[in-house]
């Protein structure tokens, strides 16, 4: 068995940065941060411990050493839900992994070394996977559970002369065998193991410092004096002990929610919160090795007037299921930079509306039709997203007589409508195959037929008389749906040569006294 | 005494026996033609489908990767039936056409009739975005960041895109520079009246109606010689034929009870 631990030191802290707005998290480095758990502070950042802020310091004197200082409640629920996606991408690469304790997720490894490539290869691309949650990670590799949680949260830089880098496996805290782990963790303080936090005072007035200290004493004294956990707990890190571990399950539906720290009155500022959703949507959806065909951002706001406003929900459908997360990002980014928020929203909540299970399609090297086709489709979604839906259109056919009927937009949906040629296409190709006048027809038709002046019976365009060239062509039709159309429709030539297709009305209208009306161009 | 045949006096300088040919510069690189020649060799562009068009542009057609600008007094000269063989070609290679913006409504079964698969065809309609006299003088909000997208994703066929007058400045040399990356045609239709305005765009032709079915091309700028007379296209007939004559049976009458136009173009046009 090998087990791989995943520690993440600054969990909390990471899980509490991404409530803040998008803003504020470039500034991250440079402003304290300190979580509150009880009145005594629980976890401080690099920049407050710079200004001398420590752990079990009371808040009036954090706030006094750092006047910047941003205080927030610690949340166990919140750093559960991260541990969670960290947990889910693990997932992704093998069906053994459990929980530690708050900080820490163990992998069972030995069944997907082969398939992955050896552990090179896997580490590599589980580190990876775990890049856009953007914690960090302390990778530790042992025979034992135990011992590789503490081995990942030790992290030693130095072992018998011996330096290890962090990213480096094969040199990092590694052991393959008992003896190796046993060797390895001789030098290892006591506080690592739970029980041996307790009795920390105790054990350093005796003068235990490791856990090599520890297991030169008999067992029943050690036993009696500290109570069994501390011995089970050093039985199970070296392997003398079974640990028996329950799996974690994968939930079948995705629902995450994000609180935010201050208020969101725009869409930009719920940007960044939804972006983190969106990466354990997809650490989730790898894990049950599908793309994500639809989601929906509920964006929950605070009461107004005691009145509690229902969510506002975006709801983005892919028109092909994608497992990309820069293609997702883009998509909800231009979606809610088109919004606007009725009122302040105070959480956010991301729900998978449809899942697609099934194999990827191949990457191709070089463009071929395929991926010409998905490529299209990209495109016009993302057009579809920055313009909206009814502006990205496919002209369609439509037999009616009436031309203002007779060509219909439709929203471009994905790349191609159907492969079965429509009516319009069949038709034009039977005209000419019989030779029938090709272009009786206008492209360009105003949307509102234009009232033409008439001087002596003869339209006039812009003052111009018009010369009619061809017709009548005769349109009746349309009495039985509210719009009747009798109309005569001639060609005509303007002074500078263009051709226009206007029509007379057969039956005079009581509204507008013209009888003309300019209907297309031909082009 | 003679000297010895073939003897050099030691301080000349070795000079070779014959000079190799130097190579015409149209022949080094595709970038580079004379002032007398159309530049580019021919093949590379695309066959617009009318062979007196292919002689006057460089490289035998339209260019790909790079912006084409067609000028037109207003919408409904004759520029579908000019561009419709190219684009036909072009959907029937399977890669979609995109229009940015048409000036009015597209009928689909004109399309059709012109040849073009409307399957394959995308329309892009922002302008109903904005209001009034805005409609006809500013591009839509994003049509500009649009076409920039469809050109650089190199998915698309070919381009068309009404654009109007007022342009922020840089706004061609941006859509000049993203269509080096898009693989077939990219046409701006634009008001005739920018013919005097500069612009980023290698090829600019001017279109203007000639007649009924007569289309009356002026190439602007163009890499090579300025041309000497514009070129006058016979489009795909609209009119039948006794339509057609009468048509030229009134242009050939003088102005008698017909008030014309005083600029007489189309009059020199009709009496071929």
């Amino acid at each position: 068995m090998r087990w791989w631990a995943l520690h993440l030191p600054l969990l909390s802290l990471e899980a509490f940065c991404a409530t803040l707005p998008a803003e504020e998290t470039t500034e991250q480095t440079a402003r304290p941060v300190a979580l509150v758990a009880a009145h005594r502070v629980a976890a401080v950042n690099g920049a407050a411990a710079a200004c001398g802020v420590r752990v079990d310091m009371k808040r009036a004197t954090a706030l006094a050493l750092a006047a910047d200082l941003l205080l927030a409640e610690a949340s166990p629920v919140r750093d559960a839900a991260a541990l969670r996606a960290v947990a889910h991408a693990a997932l992704a690469f093998t069906p053994s992994v459990t929980l530690q304790d708050a900080e820490t997720v163990l992998l069972e490894v030995q069944g997907s070394l082969r398939l992955f490539g050896g552990p090179a290869a896997l580490q590599q691309r589980l580190l990876a996977a775990m890049a856009p949650l953007g914690h960090r990670v302390q990778l530790a590799a042992a025979p034992t559970a135990v011992g590789a949680a503490l081995l990942a949260r030790w992290w030693p830089r130095e072992v018998a002369g011996a330096v290890f880098t962090g990213t480096d496996l094969l040199l990092g805290p590694h052991a393959t065998d008992p003896a190796a782990l046993q060797a390895l963790l001789a030098a290892a303080p006591v506080w690592l193991l739970g029980p041996g936090r307790e009795h920390w005072e105790a054990l350093q007035g005796m003068g235990l410092h490791t856990l090599h200290d520890l297991q030169q004493l008999p067992r029943a004294g050690l036993a009696r004096r500290f109570g069994t956990e501390v011995l089970d707990d050093l039985d199970r890190a070296l392997g003398r002990r079974a640990d028996p571990r329950r799996w974690l399950t994968l939930p079948a539906t995705f629902d995450s929610r994000l609180e935010l720290f201050a208020r969101a009155e725009t869409t930009d500022q719920v940007l960044h919160g939804a972006g983190v959703l969106l990466v354990r949507l997809l650490a989730w959806a790898q894990a049950r090795q599908a793309r994500v065909g639809a989601f929906t951002l509920h964006m929950h706001h605070e009461r107004q007037r005691r009145v509690l406003q229902p969510p506002t929900e975006l709801s983005v459908a892919l028109a092909e299921p994608s497992a990309e997360l820069a293609h997702l990002q883009l998509l909800l980014r231009e979606r809610l930079a088109r919004m606007t928020l009725a009122a302040p929203t105070l959480e956010l909540q991301l729900s998978c509306q449809h899942l697609v299970t099934g194999a990827v399609p191949n990457g191709e090297l070089f463009p071929t039709h395929a991926s010409q086709a998905e490529g299209l489709v990209r495109l016009l979604e993302r057009l579809r997203a920055r313009l909206g839906d009814d502006q990205v259109l496919r002209l369609q056919a439509v037999a009616d007589h009436r031309p203002e009927h007779a060509s219909r937009s439709v929203p471009a949906q994905g790349g191609r409508v159907s492969d079965s040629p429509d009516a319009a296409t069949a038709l034009a190709a039977a005209s000419q195959a019989h030779g029938l006048l090709p272009l009786h027809r206008p492209a360009w038709l105003l949307p509102v037929p234009q009232a033409l002046a008439e001087r002596e019976a003869q339209p006039m365009l812009q003052g111009r008389p018009l010369l009619l060239l061809s017709g009548p062509e005769r349109i009746e039709t349309g009495w039985w749906d509210g719009e009747p159309a009798a109309r005569d429709y001639y060609i005509a030539q303007t002074d500078t040569g263009a051709l226009v297709w206007v029509w007379h009305a057969r039956l005079p209208s009581a509204d507008v006294g013209a009888q003309w009306f300019l209907q297309g161009r031909f082009a | 005494m003679n000297r010895v045949a073939g003897a050099r006096s030691p301080g000349r300088l070795f000079t070779p026996s014959t000079p190799t040919l130097t190579p015409s510069p149209e022949r080094l690189h595709p970038a580079l033609w004379r002032a007398h020649q159309l530049g580019r060799p021919a093949g590379v562009g695309l066959a617009s489908g009318f062979d007196e068009l292919d002689a006057q542009l460089p490289g035998g057609g339209w260019p790909r990767g790079a912006l084409t600008e067609l000028l037109l007094p207003h919408e409904g000269v004759g520029e579908l039936r000019l561009l419709a063989p190219l684009l036909a070609a072009v959907q029937a290679q399977q890669r979609c056409v995109m229009w940015f913006d048409p000036p009015a409504a597209p009928c689909a079964w004109a399309l059709s009739a012109l040849g073009l698969d409307l399957q394959r065809l995308v329309v892009l309609q922002a302008r109903q975005a904005l209001k009034g006299v805005a409609r006809s003088r500013l591009p839509a909000p994003d049509v500009l960041w649009a076409l920039e997208q469809a050109l650089k994703s190199g998915h698309v066929g070919a381009v068309l895109a009404w654009l109007p007058a007022r342009l922020p400045a840089d706004a061609l040399r941006r859509l000049q520079l993203a269509a080096q990356a898009h693989e077939g045609p990219a046409f701006l239709l634009r008001d005739a009246a920018l013919r005097h305005h500069p612009s980023a765009a290698p090829l600019r032709l001017a279109l203007a109606s000639a007649g009924p079915d007569c289309l009356r091309v002026t190439v602007l700028k163009r890499r090579g010689p300025p041309q000497a007379r514009p070129l006058e296209l016979a489009l795909p007939p609209v009119l039948s034929g006794p339509a057609l004559a009468r048509a030229q049976r009134v242009a050939a009458v003088p102005a008698a009870g017909l008030a014309r136009a005083t600029a007489a173009p189309s009059g020199p046009a009709l009496s071929r």
